[in-house]
């Protein structure tokens, strides 16, 4: 490998990048007016939603775990209900976001219900991870010998995040996967398809350092990614950002190196340049939806939650928001580094015996 | 050494054959055509020699050394316009010219910039994007990339085709000089005669995938046996006639038609050309 040559060939692919107004748009305006969109909409103000609390328990614990939930922001608390039946009512009907019962049978714990409704997903989600950590702080301060308060121990993302907290690394994998599969698959087709292939066949540059200089200028383009979207974040809606952050980064370049090979991949099975846009968009959609990057994987249905174990966008988002707000240094998140570097390594192959330079 | 030796250059597309066994030298500084209809062989044969198509038989030498298997070998010291290369977007043509040097290695990429923006008289574009250029300035542009590591043999690819008059004359004045004040080999395809004529030292005539003659265009014309070429509309018939003499035969022609009573609607005298060489060559017009 030519190290001057490869160089400036990246700068001349930054170049290309740069000057292309569509790439800034789709790599950091969207991801920008997405974040602020869903911010707004979903965001601290409103949060989790109104829950409705019906204490028939009267334990300490059942009034630590009320006051808990009057102190966590984006949750509105509301004791108005007289029955169960009135209460699940108001849920059903969508007046409510989900109904807490607390119960106390004999010399057992208090037992915590919650009930809510599936037609509104990102909420539940968000309630149930909620009300399960304020359950499980509740337990452990309260008592010293058997549990205060009953639950069912159950990993749910965004325990102790607000929604923009969870929001933000989501977006900022699904800006990634999209700029790394569109920034290499309809470009390849269009370099076959307009010759610009065969031209660089004639010339003595080798086929892997004009690639190696097409993926680092798309590395660079995700590492501007992390910061600029990182930075909005927290400037503008105030997301809390770890002090484990910068190990995002390794996360954020394994990511964007799965996905170009996946851009190329598809470039290479692939013809015309609408034909590489619509298998991208075949792959890419679905992703966007069911790896957790709008809401937590845990409020969705189990069948959906296994799908979601499979794509790589759901170890991306995962890695990035266990670094980047949840406080977890590189070696909790070798587990997803490991998955993405595995995919990119599989499609690699697959890529490589299916490249064609016309 | 000659720049170009093919011997016995075979390509087949399953049934049909491309290109049939042709032969042919290229001389160093000599500028080469390769003339023929669309369809003849000629661009296939161009890419066997670039080393863009393997043959199906037969060898290619460039500067005596072999093309096939390994072409990298050659590529260095040719350059290549192809018939219809688009370039990357969003480079200008210095960028376009050092990025290119470099792919060569060479590290003068802004002198030698310069130079092939000169030589192909693009110095005012400089700056500009291929995709803003005209057509015949994005021609120059993929010629002046052809010349930017100042290669020994220069291939051009139709490099006319698609271009104004104006702008393929200016395009003949380029390739003019970089064939006799650069001094380099210049081999092109084209199927314009007269762009055969005027820039090629020697032509090769390809049709269906054959090469059926090959000299100087001088020589190719004298071989017809004939200085004048007739044609005439006698009775509606058009006819042709190659003849020695122009007086003798326009004399006896009219003398004929006025004892037979036909009727001669128009009559054109004029010197043979390449166009008269396929025609007596294949029986065909060459239709352009």
């Amino acid at each position: 490998m030519n190290i001057g040559r490869v160089a400036a060939t990246t700068a001349a692919q930054l170049k290309m990048m740069f000057r292309r107004r569509i790439v800034l748009f789709w790599s950091l305006l969207f991801p920008i007016i997405l974040m602020t969109l869903l911010g707004l909409l979903f965001g601290r103000s409103v949060g989790a939603g109104t829950i409705t609390v019906l204490d028939q328990a009267h334990t300490p614990g059942a009034a630590a775990m009320i006051t808990a939930l009057r102190h966590t922001s984006g949750v509105t608390v509301k004791q108005d209900s007289e029955s169960v039946a009135s209460a699940r009512k108001q849920v059903q009907d969508g007046n409510r976001d989900a109904l807490l019962v607390l119960t106390k049978t004999g010399s057992g714990p208090t037992s915590a219900t919650l009930y809510y409704s599936n037609a509104s997903a990102t909420q539940a989600g968000i309630m149930k991870g909620i009300v399960f950590g304020i359950a499980s702080r509740v337990s452990v301060a309260t008592s010293g010998g058997p549990p205060a308060v009953s639950f069912t121990q159950r990993s749910v993302d965004s325990s102790a995040l607000d929604y923009v907290d969870f929001l933000m690394p989501g977006i900022l994998a699904l800006s990634i996967m999209i700029s790394a599969v569109i920034g290499l698959a309809t470009v390849l087709v269009d370099w076959r398809k307009r010759g610009i292939l065969r031209r660089l066949k004639l010339t003595p540059m080798p086929l892997s350092e004009f690639l190696t200089s097409r993926i680092l200028a798309s590395l660079s383009l995700a590492l501007l990614q992390v910061v600029v979207l990182i930075a909005f974040g927290a400037i503008a809606f105030g997301v809390h950002i770890s002090t484990t952050a910068w190990a995002a980064i390794p996360i954020a370049l394994a990511g964007a190196l799965c996905f170009l090979v996946m851009g190329f991949t598809i470039g290479s099975l692939t013809s015309e340049p609408e034909t590489a846009d619509a298998v991208t968009n075949v792959i890419t959609n679905p992703m966007m939806f069911l790896s957790g990057t709008f809401w937590p994987v845990a409020a969705m249905p189990a069948f959906v939650q296994s799908i979601a174990k499979v794509l790589p966008l759901y170890y991306l988002a995962n890695g990035l928001r266990d670094t980047i707000v949840r406080g977890q240094g590189l070696v909790e998140v070798l587990p997803d580094l490991a998955v993405l570097l595995i995919v990119t390594a599989a499609l690699a192959v697959v890529s490589l015996r299916t490249f064609r330079w016309e | 050494m000659h720049a170009i030796r093919v011997d016995g250059l075979t390509k087949r597309y399953g049934d049909h054959v491309a290109v049939d066994g042709i032969g042919f030298t290229v001389e160093q500084g000599e500028a080469f055509g390769i003339l023929g209809p669309n369809g003849a062989g000629k661009t296939t044969t161009l890419e066997m020699i670039e080393g863009l198509r393997p043959p199906d038989g037969g060898e290619v030498e460039v500067l005596g050394r072999r093309v096939w298997p390994d072409p990298r070998a050659v590529q260095g010291r040719i350059g290549v316009q192809l018939q219809s290369t688009t370039l990357f977007d969003r480079l200008t043509s210095r960028e376009l010219l050092e990025l290119f040097a470099r792919f060569y290695d060479r590290s003068d990429g802004p002198d030698r910039a310069e130079q092939s923006l000169r030589l192909v008289g693009l110095e005012s574009k400089a700056d500009a994007y291929p995709e803003d250029m005209s057509g015949g300035q994005q021609q120059r542009l993929a010629i002046a990339l052809a010349l930017v590591h100042d290669p020994d043999v220069v291939f051009l690819d139709e490099p006319t085709t698609g271009l104004d008059p104006q702008a393929r004359r200016n395009l003949w004045d380029v390739i003019r000089a970089i064939n006799q004040e650069a001094g380099k080999t210049v081999v092109l395809t084209t199927h314009y005669l007269e762009e055969a004529e005027e820039l090629c030292d020697r032509v090769a005539i390809m049709d269906s995938a054959r090469v059926i003659a090959l000299d100087t265009p001088a020589g190719l014309v004298a071989s017809l046996g004939a200085d004048v070429r007739i044609s005439y509309v006698e009775n509606g018939q058009e006819r042709v006639d190659y003849v020695p003499d122009a007086q003798a035969a326009v004399l006896e022609l009219l003398e004929r038609a006025r004892r037979d009573g036909s009727r001669i609607e128009s009559l054109l005298v004029r010197g043979p050309s390449l166009e008269d060489v396929f025609l007596r060559l294949t029986g065909r017009e060459f239709r352009e």
